[in-house]
């Protein structure tokens, strides 16, 4: 599509694709990014789920030294599927195919992305991703971990072969989904809405569009290197046949250190939205903000190799890495420093989704701070491949990117379903989850540091103790996520009607109706600031304008 | 954007209450920094080589710069939280104050860290190169990773071997570690020292044990079934004790050589070399067709079959081939075979299952 065809059918009162009418274009193969954002949640959301199970299939097995709950076969395989369903098939989907899909051309006062079939297709690689990826499971399972480094993952049975498949297949589908964002958020702006006036949920989605689509052509690499030496046998990773092995982790990281920002940056603008919103004040240093996202995505490309820093690559190697990865922690504090700040003079409302994210300040700092720790060479020696490094990851990606998420289901789910959830039970699964989730992975740090590596199914009976209460903790953390559901399935049955904007916020998702129409925005509405100007006159042309700010939940 | 701080409301916010709380975080602050600074670390995990100070006081000053960070994000989070509640009193549209941000303010918190971090890198480089200089005088020995046991050998010794091993205390030691089929990693936590042993590459790790005692080498790299197992005891003993276990394991080594020399392989008895089997060799192996593995291949027709390739260099077997491995051990693509001593087995034993072995090729 040319440029002036985009400019042309944003304009236009006539949509760019006609409202469906059979079931099947509805529901199952629309064009419609918010439909495509739902089929998006769903999936992804399964996929959690079942990499929970996982994860609480790990815990049990840990509940002992030397459980046979599960063997070491099986054990190896249930940490692999969980990291990996858990990264490249729940939360990477999530945060940029649904959250993104749904929210994104909403806020920035579009009436679809710049292009809806491709977007279709995007979303049409993950359901075959997903069985490919599980069919595995019955021919000799992928069981190295989602890292997958040879020599050892080359180990395995034909299950490698699915693995390199099904993440490829679903790298397709996000590359696609990346540089449709990118197009949209260029072109697709209302009239007036320049970039510093776009909601910081835009800026996220951008600058996550830019990780995925350079970031994405390293790790199909790192696969299709995987695959060639399974099938056909090329030497890339045996060193007696003049292989490199450690070329495949920087392959690996390339991809995977900016994949640890795709999945957090999009969590950065949603708590960057929630925030004002609940605060009701303007975002404390709107272009800080955004341009300290825009630095980390650079920087983002320049650490990989703090992954690396036992596998052999020498001092003035790693030591570049080692001060860019500290340099990181600077653009992170000044999001988290400024979001603090937003909450002075505020008049706050402690909703579920406020709770999260102020859950969230407190979790994700804490995931910072191991981080650095973890990026001085030295410090790392010692901790790499620890569970020191598990608490580390999962204060990021858990009390981080999930944390965050939650606050957006909650916040985002009245518009969506226009209905409400309830309140009081969104509470109890707030404080269940904060607390068991810190009763999981805190105690981590300290087992880690007195010696327990990783990725083991039996461990020395001195950790005993530690481990049993960090199992209990993470069954309990499981049951809260039972109030989630219970919470969505009461809200879709007798959940009261939300209204357009029962939260008084300014983004303009919200000056439209719950659901939003088919087609989004009757008019295109016209852009005068950016939206957190909490006491002014809304800074849409009309009808936009006349929309009440007054929380009605 | 017109918006313009209203400096008068928002310094009506930095009263009393503000600074109370402010300086309550503070004192928090300094108590738990001072907890940390008197915090023996060596008490909870102990230090047992050089290589050591430098991390321990690293990590120390990254908890230093860490816990304001912590106490003040948290503590200001709770106290807005319960101070600007929205109360039932005030109108349901009530808004905060239009503060957009104060530009002196975020200077700071991007100057200070970049300065914070700055320190923190250089002095961590610093240690990261000490880390890598190799000290005179010091003891050689190779570690070689395997699924799933470490391997060692020390120069002196004709014969590596897997299992606990010793080192002098005092002596600066050079690990030069690398693997033998996947990636591996040796670790120590009391020497707080950690390299991947990687096939095709050896890399040097460089400490000196400064504490008798014995601790743990642990595989953190993942390594297949039996990463979770793949640990040895490191023992660090006196210089005399050394020089006494290093005699003496050269004498075993000798021992074993002469007893490998003087085996008499026609002697052999086939019965008994088969209760032998079935005690010592069938948790690894089967009496079976070579694909018929347990841990190791099956061993039917082992003289005559030629998928028993890894005998000798892919040459036909002999029972004297046979001999040395059921001697020696062996370690290839399949896995680690150990060695007669670790077998617990007599030189009669080996000639007995020569002779069982033969018995059972066709
Ligand atoms: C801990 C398990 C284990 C035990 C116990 C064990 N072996 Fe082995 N053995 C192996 C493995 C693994 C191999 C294959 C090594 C390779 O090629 O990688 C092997 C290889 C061999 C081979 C060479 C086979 C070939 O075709 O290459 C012989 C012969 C052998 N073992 C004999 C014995 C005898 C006799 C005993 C009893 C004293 C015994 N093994 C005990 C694990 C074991
Ligand atoms: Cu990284
Ligand atoms: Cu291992």
């Amino acid at each position: 599509m040319s440029t002036d065809t985009i400019e042309i059918l944003r304009r236009a009162d006539k949509p760019i694709h006609p409202a469906p009418e059979s079931f099947i274009k509805k529901y199952i193969f629309s064009v419609d990014h918010k439909v495509v954002g739902i089929q998006y949640f769903i999936v992804s959301g399964l996929m959690i789920l079942l990499s929970g199970l996982f994860a609480e299939a790990i815990r049990v097995q840990l509940t002992g030294p030397h459980n046979t709950f599960l063997t070491p076969q099986q054990f190896d395989e249930a940490f692999t599927f969980h990291g990996t369903l858990m990264v490249w098939f729940g939360a990477i989907p999530l945060v940029t195919g649904a959250f993104g899909n749904f929210v994104m051309p909403l806020q920035i006062g579009a009436r679809d992305v710049a292009f809806p079939w491709l977007n279709m297709f995007s979303f049409w690689t993950f359901p075959p991703a997903v069985l490919i990826l599980l069919s595995s499971l019955a021919f000799g399972a992928p069981n190295a971990g989602w890292t997958e480094y040879p020599p050892v993952s080359l180990q395995a049975g034909v299950g490698i072969v699915f693995w390199t498949t099904a993440v490829f297949t679903v790298g397709i589908g996000a590359t696609l989904t990346a540089l449709n964002f990118l197009t949209t958020v260029i072109k697709m702006r209302a009239p007036g809405m320049t970039f510093t006036r776009m909601p910081l949920f835009v800026w996220a989605s951008a600058v996550t569009a830019v990780l995925s689509l350079v970031a994405t052509t390293a790790l199909a690499s790192a696969l299709g290197s995987l695959f060639l030496s399974h099938v056909f046998n090329v030497p890339f990773y045996d060193p007696t046949r003049g292989g490199t092995v450690v070329l495949f982790q920087h392959m690996f990281w390339f991809y995977s250190h900016p994949a640890v920002y795709i999945l957090i940056i999009p969590v950065f603008g949603i708590v960057s939205e929630i925030i004002p919103t609940f605060a009701r004040k303007p975002i404390f240093g709107y272009k800080l903000i955004a341009y300290s996202t825009v630095s980390i995505a650079l920087l983002s490309f320049m650490v990989w190799a703090h992954h690396m820093f036992t596998s052999g690559l020498g001092p003035w190697v790693t030591m570049p890495f080692m001060i860019l990865s500290m340099l990181i922690a600077v653009p992170t504090g000044i999001k988290i420093f400024s979001w603090t700040a937003t909450l002075f003079g505020s008049n706050l409302r402690l909703t579920t989704a406020m709770l999260f994210v102020l859950g969230f300040l407190s979790t994700f700092t804490i995931g910072g701070i191991t981080g650095v720790m973890l990026a001085s060479v030295p410090v790392d020696w010692h901790e790499h491949a620890t569970y020191f490094l598990v608490a580390h990851i999962h204060y990021v990606l858990f009390g981080g990117t999930l944390m965050g998420v939650l606050g957006g289901i909650y916040y985002w789910w009245p518009k969506v379903t226009g209905r409400l959830m309830s309140e009081k039970l969104g509470k109890w699964h707030f404080w269940l989850t904060f607390i068991f989730f810190n009763a999981t992975f805190l105690p981590m740090h300290f087992v880690g540091l007195l010696g327990m590596p990783r990725r083991v199914a039996y461990y020395d009976p001195a950790f005993h103790g530690l481990n049993l209460f960090i199992s209990i903790s993470a069954f309990l953390l499981a049951g809260a996520f039972l109030l989630l559901f219970a919470n969505a399935f009461w809200s879709l049955k007798k959940g009261p009607a939300a209204g357009p904007n029962p939260w008084g916020a300014r983004t303009l998702e919200w000056m439209i109706s719950s659901p939003p129409p088919h087609y989004n925005f009757k008019e295109i509405p016209e852009v005068y600031a950016t939206p957190y100007g909490y006491g002014e006159p809304l800074p849409y042309s009309a009808p936009y304008d006349q929309v009440s700010t007054t929380p009605t939940y | 954007m017109a918006h313009q701080v209203n400096n008068i409301d928002f310094r009506r916010h930095l009263d009393r209450s503000f600074w109370s709380v402010t300086l309550v975080l503070a004192v928090i602050s300094v108590i738990l920094v001072v907890l940390i600074a008197i915090w023996p670390i060596n008490g909870t995990l102990a230090v047992a080589a050089t290589s050591d100070y430098g991390i321990d006081a690293l990590f120390k000053f990254m908890l230093f710069v860490a816990t304001p960070i912590f106490v003040f994000v948290n503590g200001y989070v709770v106290y807005f939280a319960r101070r600007y509640k929205h109360r039932s009193d005030e109108p349901a549209d009530a808004v905060g104050i239009p503060l957009y941000g104060v530009v002196p303010l975020e200077i700071w918190w991007t100057v200070i860290p970049v300065f914070l971090m700055v320190v923190l890198g250089v002095w961590s480089a610093v240690t990261l190169f000490s880390l890598y200089k190799p000290q005179a005088g010091a003891l050689n020995v190779e570690a070689i990773g395997h699924q799933w046991k470490f391997e060692l050998r020390y120069p002196g010794l004709k014969s590596s071997f897997y299992g606990d091993f010793y080192l002098p205390v005092n002596r600066p030691v050079t690990m030069n570690i690398t693997s033998a089929d996947v990636i591996h990693s040796f670790w120590v936590p009391q020497f707080r020292v950690k390299l991947d042993m990687v096939p095709g590459m050896v890399q040097q790790l460089h400490f000196t044990p400064t504490e008798v005692g014995s601790y743990p080498l642990i595989c953190t790299e993942f390594c297949g079934i039996g990463h979770g197992d793949m640990r040895t005891t490191v023992h660090v003993v006196s210089q005399a004790d050394y020089a006494k276990w290093f005699s003496g394991t050269q004498q075993k080594v000798a021992q074993a050589a002469a007893a490998a020399g003087s085996l008499n392989l026609t002697a052999g008895d086939a019965a008994k070399g088969q209760a032998v089997f079935e005690q010592k060799c069938s948790v690894c192996h089967s009496m079976a067709a070579f694909a018929q593995k347990k841990v190791g291949p099956g061993l039917q027709n082992i003289l005559s079959d030629p998928a028993h390739p890894k005998l000798v260099d892919g040459s036909a077997a002999t029972p004297e081939s046979v001999a040395h491995i059921i001697q020696n051990g062996y370690s290839g693509d399949i896995g680690v075979m150990p060695n007669a001593q670790a077998n617990g087995l007599s030189s009669s034993d080996v000639s007995n299952l020569v002779a069982y072995l033969k018995s059972q090729s066709k």
